[in-house]
């Protein structure tokens, strides 16, 4: 089966960061591949590896995003698509939804797998926005996934309890982190990766100008959570911190 | 694929990726590994490079838009402190100005980081564009020996063979002693800790503070009460809009007197004049590393072997003479002496004991082991106990004596230093330290 | 004139509060500017629900309703979305931040053609479409943001807004919508749900989370019996999650649920950024964990430096003493 895993380089959230005049500033401009599209790639190899078939990933964004196609390429995905936007182009998921879908358009495939939400943004649109534009169905919040027979039953995370759903080819599932453990690239993995195939376009090649894309959502600044500062900390003996804290919370915080 | 090859680098530190530099400049086939997620990730560092070295590497790197550096030095301060008081040596000078800087603070994450993206440059223009690798994320677990000598690495099950290895683990030095170069044990007092925190400003903050103007950076050393008595020093250095304060410490000494690094850190913050000096910023890290002492009996008699070469820190390669730790010089030399090794023996296509011997001869002759040679002397005596806890206190005892009117006859300055000696020291302790320090330094 | 419509959710027999607390917002804001607020219900017996929104200031309920609504599936929902958007036109269409919204989201976005701002914690309707702030980078800081447009999508984190109380009588309309073989090209086969009882976590007054420090049965039942006292949802952090010890439903945080109760209990969880994604918006955080410096301590309103098998003992029964058990 022919798997298409989209994935995105993301800053590290645990990484120092600040915020001067509305900009954020990270401490460190390390990337990373997106946890929950590390996920999908995982699902998409341990799939392929039991049924046959390949996986190719597919990247938006700029030059020096390539690495995060390179570490995909390490775990085992066989081949990767880098579509180019420059690192100034403030894009929304929209719009990353809509280059996707013209790069699909011409293409066979059985399923495409995202990440349920990008880390940074949490915003968890791309995947079903590409699936409508393609007009396919898809399952969103993927935890578990099975392939039989062109379908793939996945195992979805609901409010209140999990869903079991079978989903026909071709079709959009986005992942969770929670169905698997991403694989480590192996030395071998490492080294094959750099022979492998990397296939680079841009937007205008797949017919959109990005000058005359319009954006509709912007991020107008960025500003600092309203502080949750430290409050007591009680240490010394269990028997009485355990009880004073019952008195404090029923006294001083008055939620009980 | 050819999966063998001429040689294999464990740990992209400063000493792996110099190495590694060297080896993609001269048409090596090589693989470098670090265990870190990417190169700088686990290195901790309070960060200046001295010496010149970093330009041989890569030429004009000050021209570089998004260098790895933060600063370079041109005001470099040394400070006694006891108690509540601290006495500077300061000096400032605009010959530093111009590069090549004798001096760069880095951060080391940034800093590898950078370099090993230049030592990519470097191999995507050799002949082993595609054979050539750095590899993170991989742990190196053992060093594969045929023999007497070295043919390869293993990580996990995965085995990988070349003609030669370089060792450039860093102070954890597992493999060098796996593979029978230094013994199991070394004894705690050829051992120190670093801690070292990163504290945040406003870039105009820091800059107005210290005096700072362009890229230019001050650099501060402290002895004496910075370490609550414990064998020691500490540092304080300027970044882009942050500060690196730490402090290295005597492992033996730290067990025996039961402290712990981080409270001494704390106090050494809260110290009344390194509290002034460092107010109003946010900690933004913490981390703690080993060192080594710089003592000349912490480093491996042999640092070869067939097929095999360890460099940087794993070697103990440091110097800690009082007015600087230089490690990251050391581990840079070395690594460009270990990969010049490597290049003579592919030239000659031997791997032998004999032709890896040459390294050491190399070292020997470099100014590393000479300075290490001329100043043991003066590492030992900044381990002497008078040093780290007399000596402030007597000068900062005087500094208060003589910094201080009081509208009643003013003594002589020589009295004043007879009764600081007298209240901290004999004369006599001075008088063979005096001795000692001449002699060393 | 304009109209701001809520999508009511309602899961197990009940709407859930975080679409009330959408509602009320929405319900201000449309006075404010002197547009109407509408709700809109999807389900299985949706006008069963309608009675139940007599006190939003609401103008009018929708209703699809019909036997594909019984339970979730993506499809359906969002024909009948786009049926009653395309005849509504309303200038924002709103939703409480679920999993049930989160799955169509986007495609009603790209099937409207209309701009989507997911996972606000705070908003405004303006001329030009709708402007708020959102949680990024794990939820460490705040992304002010707009959308431009006659129509926007909206979803808003549970906690956000209070609820109001403005009687009015809602004119109920129902809306057809006709499920054909294109909506049921993926199948639901089956719901596994964990025991049914349980307090909604999303919506829970009172917390009580375990972590990995939580480490067997001994443990587990100090947590159950704590929430019992307490009236709590149990949560878990993902170690817990994902060993198996807890459902994956009860999962707090950044993949898991976001929860906003009076009184957040934290054992033996660390506080990864991860986690404390989900746990901000509660009022008071307690924490118990032995490591002093824990993370989790500096967000904590009160924290309780020890091992948790000896401390929760002592704590549960204080409490019942303080709660008259
Ligand atoms: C607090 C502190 C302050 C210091 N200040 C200064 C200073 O101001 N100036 C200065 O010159 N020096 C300073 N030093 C010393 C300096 O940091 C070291 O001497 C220098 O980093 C040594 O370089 P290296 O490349 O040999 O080792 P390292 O920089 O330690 O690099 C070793 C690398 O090998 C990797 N590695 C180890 N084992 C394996 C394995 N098995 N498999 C794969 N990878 C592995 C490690 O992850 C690491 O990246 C300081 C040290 C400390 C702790
Ligand atoms: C993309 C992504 C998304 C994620 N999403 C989530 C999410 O939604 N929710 C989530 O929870 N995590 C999430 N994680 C994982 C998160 O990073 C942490 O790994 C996880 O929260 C750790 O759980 P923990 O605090 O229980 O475990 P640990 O970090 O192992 O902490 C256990 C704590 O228990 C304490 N302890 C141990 N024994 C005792 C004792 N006897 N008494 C008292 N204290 C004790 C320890 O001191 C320690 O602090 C995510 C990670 C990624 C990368
Ligand atoms: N620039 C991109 N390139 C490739 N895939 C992307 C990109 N942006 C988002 N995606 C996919 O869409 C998912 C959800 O992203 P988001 O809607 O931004 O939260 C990600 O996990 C990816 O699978």
């Amino acid at each position: 089966m022919k798997f298409y895993v989209c994935i995105k380089q993301v800053p590290d959230v645990s990484a120092p960061l600040q915020i001067k005049d509305g900009q954020l500033i990270q401490d460190n401009d390390r990337m990373i591949l997106n946890a929950y599209d590390a996920s999908a790639v995982e699902e998409a190899l341990v799939l392929t590896e039991k049924h046959g078939g390949e996986v190719e990933v597919v990247l938006i964004g700029p030059e020096k995003a390539s690495e995060t196609i390179r570490k995909a390429l390490a775990m085992g995905a066989h081949r990767g698509t880098h579509i180019l936007i420059t690192e100034k182009q403030k894009i929304d998921s929209a719009v990353y939804a809509r280059i996707l879908a013209s790069y699909f358009s011409d293409k066979e495939y059985d399923f495409i797998a995202c990440g349920k939400q990008a880390q940074d943004t949490d915003s968890g649109l791309t995947g079903s926005m590409l699936a409508e534009h393609l007009k396919i169905p898809y399952v969103t919040n993927a935890v578990g996934l099975d392939y039989e027979n062109h379908h793939l039953t996945v195992k979805r995370q609901g409010d209140i309890g999990q869903e079991m759903i079978e989903l026909p080819a071709p079709g959009v599932v986005t992942c969770s982190n929670d169905m698997n453990e991403p694989r480590i690239p192996s030395l071998k993995g490492i080294m094959q990766s750099k022979r492998k195939e990397v296939n680079t376009l841009t937007p205008d090649e797949l017919g959109m100008k990005m000058e005359d894309v319009e954006i509709k959502t912007r991020i107008l600044g960025f500003e600092e959570k309203p502080g949750r500062k430290p409050g007591k900390k009680l240490e010394g003996d269990p028997d009485k911190i355990a009880r004073k804290t019952a008195h404090l919370l029923d006294e001083e915080a008055g939620v009980l | 694929m050819d999966e063998k090859f001429d040689c294999i680098i464990v740990g992209a530190g400063v000493a792996g990726l110099a190495a590694a530099m060297t080896l993609a400049r001269n048409n090596i086939k090589f693989l470098l590994i670090e265990k870190g997620e990417f190169a700088g990730a686990k290195n901790v560092s309070g960060g200046v490079i001295w010496g010149q070295d970093l330009a041989k590497l890569v030429p004009e790197y000050w021209k570089d838009e998004e260098a790895g550096w933060d600063r370079f030095i041109n005001h470099r301060r040394l400070t006694f402190i006891d108690e509540e008081s601290a006495f500077s040596l300061d000096f400032k000078s605009r010959h530093f100005n111009e590069p090549p800087y004798s001096g760069v603070i880095v951060l080391r994450s940034k800093f590898d980081r950078w370099l090993a993206n230049k030592v990519e440059d470097a191999i995507a223009e050799s002949e082993y564009s595609m054979d050539s690798f750095i590899a993170t994320n991989i742990l190196v677990e053992e060093i594969l020996m045929e023999g007497d000598k070295a043919v390869g690495i293993r990580t996990g099950d995965e085995k990988f063979y070349a003609d030669n290895v370089i060792i450039a683990e860093g102070v954890n030095n597992l493999l060098t002693r796996q593979a029978g170069l230094q013994d199991k044990y070394v004894p705690a007092d050829h051992i120190l800790t670093g801690v070292k925190e990163i504290i945040r400003y406003e870039r105009s903050v820091l800059e107005d503070r210290f005096q700072l103007n362009g890229l230019s950076g001050m650099s501060n050393e402290f002895v004496g009460y910075a370490t609550r008595g414990v064998e020691g020093g500490g540092f304080l250095y300027t970044n882009r809009d942050t500060i690196s304060i730490g402090l290295v410490l005597g492992l033996k000494d730290l067990r025996d007197k039961e402290l712990k690094p981080y409270d001494i850190l704390n106090d050494f913050k809260a110290h009344p004049v390194i509290k002034d000096t460092i107010r109003g910023g946010e900690v933004v890290e913490y981390s703690a590393h080993v060192v080594s002492s710089g003592d000349k009996r912490g480093i491996p008699e042999k640092l070869y072997k067939g097929g095999l070469l360890v460099c940087g820190e794993a070697a103990n390669l440091l110097m800690n003479a009082g007015k600087a730790i230089q490690g990251m010089d050391y581990a840079m030399r070395s690594g460009i002496l270990a990969a010049e090794t490597i290049i003579e023996a592919k030239s000659k296509n031997d791997f032998s004991i004999t032709q890896m011997k040459k390294y050491q001869g190399n070292l020997n002759n470099s100014y590393i082991m000479k300075d290490i040679n001329n100043f043991q002397d003066a590492v030992q005596l900044l381990h002497n106990p008078v040093m780290y806890q007399k000596v402030p206190s007597l000068i900062n005892h005087f500094g208060r004596n003589f910094f201080t009117i009081k509208n009643e006859p003013t003594k002589k300055s020589r009295e004043m230093m007879g009764e600081s000696v007298k209240a901290h020291s004999s004369y006599w302790e001075l008088i063979k330290l005096g001795l000692k320090g001449a002699r060393s330094l | 004139m304009s109209t701001l419509l809520t999508y009511i959710s309602v899961n197990n027999g009940k709407i859930k509060r975080s679409s009330l607390e959408v509602l009320s917002r929405c319900t201000q804001e449309a006075n404010k500017l002197g547009f109407k607020s509408a709700a809109l219900i999807i389900d299985e017996n949706a006008t069963q629900y309608s009675s139940q929104l007599g006190s939003y200031g609401l103008t009018k309920v929708y209703t699809v309703e019909g036997p594909s609504f019984k339970n979730h599936l993506n499809t359906p929902v969002l024909k009948a979305l786009s049926a009653v958007m395309n005849r509504v036109k309303p200038k924002v269409m709103a939703f409480a931040s679920t999993e049930g919204s989160k799955d169509i989201l986007g495609a009603l976005a790209a099937n409207q053609g209309i701009p989507a701002l997911p996972d606000m914690s705070e908003f405004e309707v303006t001329d030009t479409g709708v402007k708020g702030k959102r949680p990024v980078m794990a939820a460490k800081i705040i992304s002010n943001v707009e959308a431009e447009g006659d129509s926007v999508i909206i979803s808003v984190r549970s906690g956000s807004y209070d609820l109001i109380n403005l009687p009015s009588e809602p004119e109920v309309e129902s809306v057809e919508v006709d499920v054909g073989e294109d909506e049921t090209k993926s199948i639901l086969k089956e719901i596994i749900t964990a025991s049914g009882d349980r307090v909604d976590l999303s919506e829970a007054d009172v917390v009580v989370a375990a972590g990995r420090g939580v480490k067997d049965e001994e443990g587990q039942n100090l947590i159950s019996e704590l929430a019992r006292l307490l009236n709590a949802g149990i949560g878990a952090s993902r170690a817990l999650t994902e060993s198996g010890a807890y459902d994956p439903s009860l999962q707090i945080g950044q993949t898991g649920k976001v929860v906003s109760p009076q009184l957040y209990i934290a054992v033996g969880i660390s506080g990864a950024i991860q986690h404390v994604a989900g746990i901000t918006n509660s009022k008071v955080i307690v924490a118990i964990n032995k490591d002093p410096d824990a993370p989790i301590f500096d967000i904590a309103d009160y924290g309780i430096v020890g091992d948790l098998y000896k401390v929760l003992p002592p704590f549960i029964e204080e409490l019942k003493k303080i709660k008259g058990e």
